[in-house]
């Protein structure tokens, strides 16, 4: 059909839409805000196109590719799991762009905020529609870039600058690591057919990769001892990149500062762009992981733990982004535990996965233009100089609920009522269940079940501190404009239905990324490479565990409830410094003198670069002390020139007759 | 036909002359801008109708100069040094735009200079005759001393005599290197003979090991030192820094280091006594080069130093690359010289209108220069963006292949190396960081933003930097087939 | 006939003398005048091996010698003139600014 030529125009568009608006925005309609949205409409009406023609026909993947340089492509590849991400990104940075028309209207740099964020987007869709693990590098790069552009945006501000330098540099040691194993990956590759590349064939291509996933399994490395595959080195590496885009623990630690930045961008940077790259990418690898199960198991407790980590750290902040930054790193941990459960179930994990993400990219994006819309209403994002906003903003409170709902994942086990939430995250928790059941290991399962508790916990407390009782401060306030809240209903309504109403034919679409005219994995033999097997998920699980998730989010509504709403607890004796726990959680486990003075600072400034910077002075020390020695050797030696013309003359005869003497004995010998 | 290499070495010796007759700044740029275009005008013709399939040498010219020591005027372009021409080509004249109003001492001797300085890097790329090669190879040293040492900065006459010697006596043991090829091949064949390829394919021939291994070392010594890898780079920040922004660029345009390793000291390579230890060398001092020139560079406060020691880091790759000897490994050492010559162009010049503005390089005394000098901004962050690898720019090319392709051989080295990546986006962004965000510091008093022809030379060489970030094949494939016929010389050396 | 080794042998007495006038003296002049006794003992050399050897061109080569001897006596007497005028002395161990 005509559509699929025009796959090209997805990320082409917005790209377009960043040249013209950086050169000549200021001329265009709404400070630069028109083109950008149309040309991100016209992505999302081809995605959208795209999506559904893949739907009805999910053999007909979109597969083209053109020759880059030397033996490396550019390629376009629209398989059912990338066609919901470009449908989603598309969507959710379109509503996001309307939305920032009215955010920004009284920012001077709008031209620039606009080119930025379309080439934000730009470089994301790029990503999802690569069709080699290169082009998707170079886009994580872009994507990379522009955060940092944006977070940097008011780049006036100090703590802005930092921030914008931090986000790269963590993500960056991620991204080295991504590097690293695309380097092993190609070497193994470039083994395994024996240098011969045939022409038209581009080894990095996600097909050429997975058809060689049991040579590469086969191979094997020795490190500090340990046998380990060449396939766990790659997909390890390739999580390692993951982890710092993705905010896993330890790399995770950027993402709350990345707050310095407009709200917009912070929504888009959680929702939609950026920080899904990470799940997507193991999402897209997925058949290398499946092979690798010690890394799909690292993958999981990775998950798992930064899902309850993030969470702890939750319920204690003030601001009401950083509440929502933990949050979205909380949600995360969720989906790459997801996709670890695939140890367990196999290709249905990516689509349990990606309906997280795609649900959470809705509710966050809800949340953040939300919090955005009060923060530019009332003027301050601290928690505890608002309350009663509600009264005040009447729609954006409703959408916050929805969006809090969803978050806290409410619904009714067994039947199709429930939030969006609720359908995407309960079933990573039954899988952890049954990863538990099977696998004898209960710590996913836990971990899952305790930040379930703590994130229904946190969203209700930023909701009751800041919609609900009376003003704490004296702020001005009004309803936003409608091209903010038009979209806050929208994703609300999405937040409360979406899940409800796709999740079945959702999975099915996305499980069928594996099995179709581009790549067909037998993923069951896969595991059998990686030397285990898989369970069918029969949901056989007890009642209560189906109940579970519900009723932990029941409990930590409650909590919040009865603390924040009711005040029947006093919580001064916890929020005090003198305890430690708070002081610990509020500190964030003091994760910023550890990564930023104790490593950054100490250990790589301090230490290293000051030693680089002694070890060079020595090195030309060495040079310098040369030139000095035969300086001081010529003026001595220069004392022979002693200006008498007799001292001359006597060494000039001596030296011609040791001259003939020499050439007599030479002619002899000779 | 035309003999176009001739020309594009005579125009610019030429026009160097006139310019020193000048009297006038006007007079003098204008002479400077019009042979620097004209040699530019003959290299894009030589350029476009080069054939980048084929391997043999191109636009030959053959003359014998001095027959009783069998010393020909050669010359001739291929994949290898076309592209480094055309760096070359480019670039000068927008440097001469790039100091179109700058007042100075003595303009005709400044803009002699630098026509004097393309006339002789031109003319080591195209010598095929490896006495040719050396005098034009001395040549290019001394319009940089005098650049340094007339229009340098206050420690310029440290910089420039520690220059010269350094990099002279690096020189004399290449041209002993030079020599002992020359007699030996002479011995060998009975004819004297100076051509580098009749040289190179003599090498193995000589009896000695230990001779082969003197001479290859020789010659190494001096490509190492002008390149110049750690630990023989301690001439580098002190020459650049003080040397004018003009000065700087020349020298980054200097890559007769990198471009004599891939013509001489790759093919002789199997032939020494041991090939193993001399690629551990070369891929050893580039992979620390990477990482040193980062931690040196992160630990500047100095931001011309810093960008100094950023190219030491850059210049490892180049033999990192060279280690790996694979075709596309050494094509991307050759990919990241010519990137390094635009990309750094772009940041010396950011450096010295900083300089020029407020008066001041140092880091911390800097601040919030976007507000004010937002065409400096953007420009001066791509540049900064491409020096640190960002993919769609040219820098990325390079360091991708050279890690990849170098990795099958030397993977010890790619993966140390590979730290470094992480120094160096430290050092550019805390760099960028204190000079350009953040509240502007009222203590630099009144700056101003790029002049419009300042805005012209160094948009076009960003562009350069994003077209070929994103389109490198034009000059990459003429590369890989340059790097073919030395991987093929190698095969045929390897006894 | 005289035997070469005549020639020879002068050549070399009057070389010595020259030789030993030219280490031993402080003198200017006498310095230059000794110069000119080991060129004029040299000629000798050329002009002996010239008739010896029926080849004019040693003969020749004397001419030359004595020529150049003549200008370099004009020139040396020249300087010395000079730098009697400057420093009332042509001893040439006080003529010893260039040393070191």
């Amino acid at each position: 059909m005509a559509y699929e030529n025009l796959a090209f125009l997805i990320p082409l568009l917005p790209a377009l839409a960043f040249v013209i608006t950086f050169f000549v925005g200021k001329k265009t309609p709404y400070g630069g805000g028109l083109i950008p949205i149309f040309a991100i409409a016209a992505s999302f009406l081809i995605s959208l196109l795209i999506t559904i023609g893949l739907l009805q026909n999910p053999d007909q993947v979109i597969s083209q590719s053109y020759h880059w340089f030397a033996i490396f492509n550019l390629g376009i590849l629209i398989d059912p799991l990338a066609a919901v991400m470009l449908t989603m990104v598309t969507f959710v940075s379109l509503l996001i762009h309307i939305y920032s028309v009215g955010y920004m209207s009284h920012d001077p740099a709008k031209p620039r905020y606009f080119a930025e964020t379309s080439l934000f987007t730009a470089s994301m869709l790029s990503l999802i529609l690569s069709d080699n693990i290169l082009q998707l590098f170079i886009s994580w790069e872009l994507v990379g870039l522009c955060s940092y552009l944006l977070i940097g945006f008011w780049y006036q501000k100090p703590s802005a600058a930092s921030a914008a330098k931090k986000a790269f540099l963590t993500t960056r040691i991620g991204d080295v690591m991504f590097l690293a194993g695309i380097i092993v990956l190609f070497a193994d590759l470039f083994k395994l057919v024996n240098g011969i590349i045939p022409e038209g064939v581009y080894l990095l291509r996600f097909d050429e990769i997975f058809s060689f996933i049991p040579e590469i399994a086969a191979m094997n490395a020795t490190i500090l001892g340990f046998e380990v595959s060449h396939l766990t080195i790659i997909t390890l590496l390739f999580f390692g990149g993951a982890v710092g885009k993705s905010g896993q623990f330890p790399l995770h630690v950027w993402l709350p500062d990345a707050m310095e930045g407009p709200t917009t961008v912070s929504a888009l940077i959680h929702a939609a762009t950026m920080v899904t790259a990470g799940v997507y990418l193991v999402a897209r690898t997925f058949p290398m992981f499946i092979a690798a199960p010690q890394s799909l198991i690292i993958v999981a407790y990775v998950g798992a733990f930064t899902a309850l980590f993030a969470a702890t750290m939750g319920i204690v902040m003030n601001d009401l982004k950083r509440v929502l930054a933990y949050s979205t790193i909380s949600q995360l941990g969720y989906m790459m535990l997801g996709l670890g459960m695939g140890a367990v179930i196999g290709a249905e994990a990516v689509g349990v996965s990606i309906f997280h993400l795609v649900s959470h990219a809705f509710f966050k994006a809800l949340l953040f233009l939300c919090a955005g819309s009060v923060i530019h209403a009332v003027g301050t994002h601290d928690m505890r100089e608002l309350g009663g906003v509600a009264k005040v903003m009447p729609i954006t409170a409703a959408t916050m609920v929805a969006a809090s709902l969803a978050l806290a994942g409410f619904g009714i086990p067994g039947t199709s009522i429930g939030s969006t939430g609720f359908f995407s995250k309960d079933p990573i928790i039954e899988n952890a269940y049954l990863f538990g059941e099977h696998a004898g290991n209960w710590f996913p399962y836990i971990f899952a079940i305790v930040a379930a508790l703590l994130t229904s916990l946190y969203i209700f407390r930023l909701l009751f501190m800041t919609f609900a009782g009376k003003p704490r401060t004296n702020y001005g306030g009004h309803e936003s404009p409608a091209s903010m809240t038009v979209p806050l209903s929208i994703l609300g309504i999405l937040a409360l239905v979406f899940g409800a109403i796709v999740v079945e034919p959702f999975n099915k679409f996305v499980n069928s990324t594996f099995v179709n005219n581009f790549v067909n994995m037998d993923i069951p033999a896969l595991a059998e490479v990686g030397n285990y097997e898989l369970v069918h998920h029969a949901g056989q699980e007890p009642l209560l565990i189906l109940w579970m998730p519900v009723i932990v989010a029941v409990i930590g509504l409650l909590i919040a409830f009865v603390i924040y709403y009711q005040k029947a607890i006093d919580m001064s004796r916890f929020v005090s410094k003198d305890n430690s726990v708070y002081k610990l959680l509020y500190n964030r486990y003091y994760q910023n003198e550890i990564f930023t003075q104790l490593f950054a600072v100490k250990f790589v400034y301090e230490g290293l670069a000051m030693a680089g910077y002694h070890i060079d002075r020595f090195i030309d020390g060495i040079v310098n002390v040369i030139s000095y020695l035969i300086i001081e050797a010529g003026d001595s030696f220069r004392k022979v020139q002693t200006g008498v013309i007799q001292h001359y003359s006597v060494a000039v005869i001596t030296g011609v007759s040791l001259l003939v003497i020499l050439i007599k004995l030479v002619m002899e010998v000779f | 036909m035309l003999p176009v290499l001739s020309l594009i070495v005579l125009i610019p010796l030429l026009f160097s002359a006139f310019a020193f007759l000048t009297k006038t700044r006007e007079q003098a740029r204008v002479v400077a801008l019009m042979g620097t275009l004209i040699t530019l005008i003959l290299t894009l013709y030589m350029y476009f109708s080069f054939d980048s399939s084929s391997a043999a040498m191109q636009f030959e010219e053959l003359a014998s100069w001095i027959p009783s020591l069998g010393i020909n005027y050669h010359l001739g372009v291929d994949g290898v040094s076309m592209p480094l021409i055309l760096l070359n080509a480019i670039v000068i004249p927008l440097l001469i735009l790039f100091t179109w109003d700058d007042v100075r001492s003595t303009p005709n001797r400044f803009y002699g200079l630098i026509l004097a300085m393309q006339g002789a890097v031109i003319g080591v790329f195209i010598s095929l005759d490896f006495f040719l090669f050396y005098v034009f190879w001395e040549l290019t040293l001394i319009p940089l001393f005098f650049m340094v040492n007339i229009w340098g900065g206050p420690n310029k006459r440290h910089a420039s005599i520690k220059f010269f010697i350094y990099t002279h006596v690096a020189s004399l043991v290449m041209l002993l290197g030079i020599f002992g090829l020359y007699f030996a091949a002479w011995d060998q064949t009975g004819v004297a003979n100076m051509g580098i390829a009749h040289l190179m394919s003599q090498f193995p021939m000589i009896g000695s090991g230990i001779a082969r291994d003197a001479i290859f070392l020789a010659l190494l010594f001096g490509f190492l030192v002008k390149l110049p890898i750690v630990p023989f780079h301690s001439w580098l920040p002190d020459a650049y820094a003080e040397a004018p922004t003009a000065g700087s660029v020349l020298f980054i345009l200097l890559k007769i280091a990198g471009y004599g390793i891939f013509r001489v000291i790759l093919p002789m390579l199997p032939a020494t006594g041991s090939p193993d230890m001399m690629i551990t060398i070369l891929g050893l001092l580039g992979s620390v080069s990477i990482v040193y020139g980062a931690f040196l560079a992160l630990s500047q406060k100095d931001l011309k130093r810093m960008v100094a020691y950023s190219s030491v880091s850059h210049m490892g790759f180049v033999t990192l690359g060279a280690a790996g000897l694979v075709t596309l490994s050494i094509s991307g050492a050759m990919f990241q010289q010519f990137s390094h010559g635009l990309i750094m162009s772009i940041m010396f010049m950011s450096v010295g209108v900083i300089q020029a503005s407020t008066g001041t390089r140092i880091i911390n005394d800097l601040g919030g220069l976007a507000t004010k000098m937002p065409k400096l901004a953007v420009i001066m962050m791509l540049a900064f963006m491409a020096s640190l690898g960002l993919p769609g720019l040219t820098g990325f090319i390079a360091e991708f292949m050279v890690f990849t392709f170098s990795y099958m051989n030397v993977p010890t080295f790619v993966i140390l190396a590979l730290f470094g990546v992480v120094i160096t986006a430290g050092y550019h962004l805390w760099a960028m960081q204190r000079t350009m965000f953040g509240v502007y510091n009222g203590k630099i008093g009144k700056v101003f933003d790029l002049s419009n022809v300042q805005t012209f030379s160094m948009a076009v060489i960003a562009l350069l930097v994003l077209y070929f970030g994103l389109n490198p094949s034009p000059v990459l494939d003429m590369m890989i087939t340059g790097s073919n016929e030395i991987v093929s010389l190698m095969a045929a050396m390897g006894v | 006939m005289i035997p070469l080794n005549w020639y020879l042998a002068l050549s070399a007495i009057i070389f010595s003398i020259g030789l030993y006038g030219f280490i031993s003296q402080k003198n200017g002049i006498r310095i230059l005048m000794c110069v000119e006794l080991m060129l004029n003992a040299a000629n000798i050399n050329l002009v002996a091996f010239s008739s010896y050897n029926d080849d004019m061109s040693g003969q020749v080569f004397a001419l030359f010698s004595i020529a150049l001897a003549a200008c370099e006596a004009a020139i040396g007497f020249a300087i010395m003139m000079s730098v009697y005028r400057m420093r009332d002395s042509i001893n040439l161990d006080e003529l010893n600014l260039l040393r070191w």
